[in-house]
């Protein structure tokens, strides 16, 4: 394991520059990605928070019985996502409808013999990621029962945010793939340039009867060592880049939203993000490093 | 124990390098590989080492058949043989000691084990007083004997040298025949190639002729 770590660290000397320009260029990348990350992160969290208005309105026909009744609030009360349940009757619809539009009083709305509009639930719902779904399943339950004449929950809206969301993850994840493979091309380029430098040794270590692992274990830190260090710089770079934005517009973000703030990518993300570049160091490192030994070993 | 059973060879030339060859080396026995130049001695010397594989028979080494051993695996055999280069092979960027201490190295020997083997290697060849030297500082002489304590250092049972005294004057090359014939008294067995008639008719040494790839009686 020393004399690994020594012998990265001489195959890394006597190629520094390329080292430095393999490691910048991964800086880039992930910098390019981390970002495209940040602001989905908090594209996310903006539209959530938006979205925690989004209620289950179960609109009643006006002919609904005691028993109908009866039975769709245990069907409410028997699902755990819902938070709060609010039955709106007739008149206090009416009572609402009226005080909104008071300002503009309209003579229509005076002269109207009857109320026209039906009594109804409105249910909140807890906040959890695959909230849209589940209202949308609970949505489509009410449909079907007796007594209930339509259900609203903004579907329309919902289903343009989902579909977004969706766009902008697979967005993420082509965009991710393809520098994934850029970067692998690029290592493996680095990797074979330092192996090259050191030829001559090489093909004499395993001339003499170093083991394959022998000759691979210090290219391969090299090549993880790269990764690691290109999406450490990135993830520096986007954090200054945060902190930056944060100074510079909290105050407007928060007349926007109250509470709102601008996010960094979390935790679990900042790890996925590193051992995707140690991962695409080893790739990177094993593919120019396996080319060269299934074509010199015997020579 | 090395054993060949009607080993053949070409490089796809009009004429094969190896023919028909059979003949075997027993444990710590020492023998003169010789023959004309182009005969086939270094292809012969490749194959046992596997850097060249061969067309035709079976090649023995402590009983185990050489040529089925996979590329992964060749470090095996490697690590059982000392080969010393014609071209001495020798790093210019290491000096003396670096150079030796690398056999040491890449089978993943410790340091202490490595200053110690390298330490005895050089005393063996005698050349502790250059140890700090460059490659291209050294004679020919001396490079040939750090390529020497360079193939004795991991203790190989089988050395396989070829052509060592090639472009060494007589006395010198006296001294580095020594070299060999002291592994020899170590219990190492050794093929030494040659087409030093003199140096061959000076000892008693068993001697395999070979000429355009085929054995002839000596
Ligand atoms: N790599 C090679 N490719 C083609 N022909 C070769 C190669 N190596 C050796 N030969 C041929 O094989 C024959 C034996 O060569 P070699 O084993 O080097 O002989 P020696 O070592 O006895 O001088 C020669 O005719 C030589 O030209
Ligand atoms: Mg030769």
């Amino acid at each position: 394991m020393t004399t690994s770590a020594h012998n990265t660290y001489s195959n890394i000397k006597s190629n520094l520059q390329v080292f430095l320009v393999s490691v910048a260029t991964i800086t880039v990348a992930f910098s390019i990605l981390g970002l495209f990350l940040v602001i989905f992160v908090n594209l996310n969290s903006f539209l959530t928070t938006w979205s925690e208005k989004v209620q289950l309105v179960v609109y009643l026909e006006d002919e609904i019985t005691d028993g109908q009744k009866q039975s769709l609030e245990q069907l409410i009360s028997a699902n755990s996502d819902v938070e709060s349940m609010t039955f709106i009757s007739k008149d206090a619809a009416w009572a609402n409808f009226k005080n909104t539009f008071s300002s503009t009083k309209s003579d229509f709305i005076d002269d109207l013999k009857y109320n026209p509009l039906p009594s109804s639930y409105n249910l909140k719902f807890k906040p959890s990621s695959d909230r849209f779904v589940r209202i949308r399943e609970f949505a489509d339950l009410f449909k079907r029962r007796q007594g209930v004449e339509s259900v609203e929950y903004g579907e329309t809206w919902l289903g343009a945010f989902e579909k977004f969301m969706l766009f902008i993850r697979i967005f993420l994840l082509a965009v991710g793939g393809l520098l994934g493979l850029g970067l692998i091309l690029i290592i493996s380029n680095t990797i074979k340039l330092s192996f090259y430098a050191r030829q001559e040794e090489i093909e004499l270590m395993l001339l003499i009867g170093a083991t394959p692992n022998f000759v691979r274990v210090p290219f391969m830190i090299e090549g993880m060592f790269q990764g690691l260090l290109g999406g450490i710089f990135a993830l520096a770079l986007i954090k200054s880049l945060q902190l930056y934005i944060k100074v510079q517009f909290q105050g407007s973000l928060q007349s926007i939203a109250r509470g709102m703030e601008f996010q960094f990518i979390s935790q679990p993300l900042i790890l996925g993000l590193l051992a995707s570049a140690l991962f695409i160091g080893w790739v990177g490192s094993f593919i120019a490093i396996q080319k060269f030994l299934s074509s010199g070993n015997t020579k | 124990m090395i054993q060949l059973f009607n080993v053949g060879k070409s490089y796809g030339g009009v004429a094969p390098a190896l023919i028909d060859i059979t003949f075997s080396v027993k444990k710590g026995e020492f023998i003169f590989l010789t023959g004309p130049s182009g005969a086939g001695k270094t292809t012969l010397l490749k194959i046992l080492y596997r850097t060249e594989k061969y067309d035709q028979g079976q090649v023995l080494v402590h009983g185990m058949n050489i040529g089925k051993i996979p590329d992964r695996k060749l470090y095996t055999l490697r690590r059982e043989i000392g080969f010393v280069f014609q071209d001495y092979k020798l790093l210019a960027k290491k000096n003396v000691f670096e150079n030796v201490a690398f056999a040491q190295e890449v089978i993943g020997a410790n340091k202490k084990r490595i200053r110690f083997k390298t330490w005895e290697a050089l005393k063996n060849v005698g050349l502790t007083h250059k140890k700090d030297s460059y490659p291209q500082q050294l004679s020919g002489g001396e490079q040939q004997r750090v390529a020497i304590a360079r193939a004795l250092v991991n203790s190989p049972k089988i050395i396989l040298a070829d052509e060592p005294t090639g472009n060494l004057d007589p006395e010198i090359s006296i001294e580095i025949l020594k070299l060999f014939e002291h592994a020899k008294k170590a219990g190492v067995t050794v093929v030494f190639a040659t087409h030093d008639q003199d140096m061959i008719r000076s000892r008693n040494h068993r001697v395999v002729v070979i000429k355009r790839g085929q054995l002839v009686n000596p």
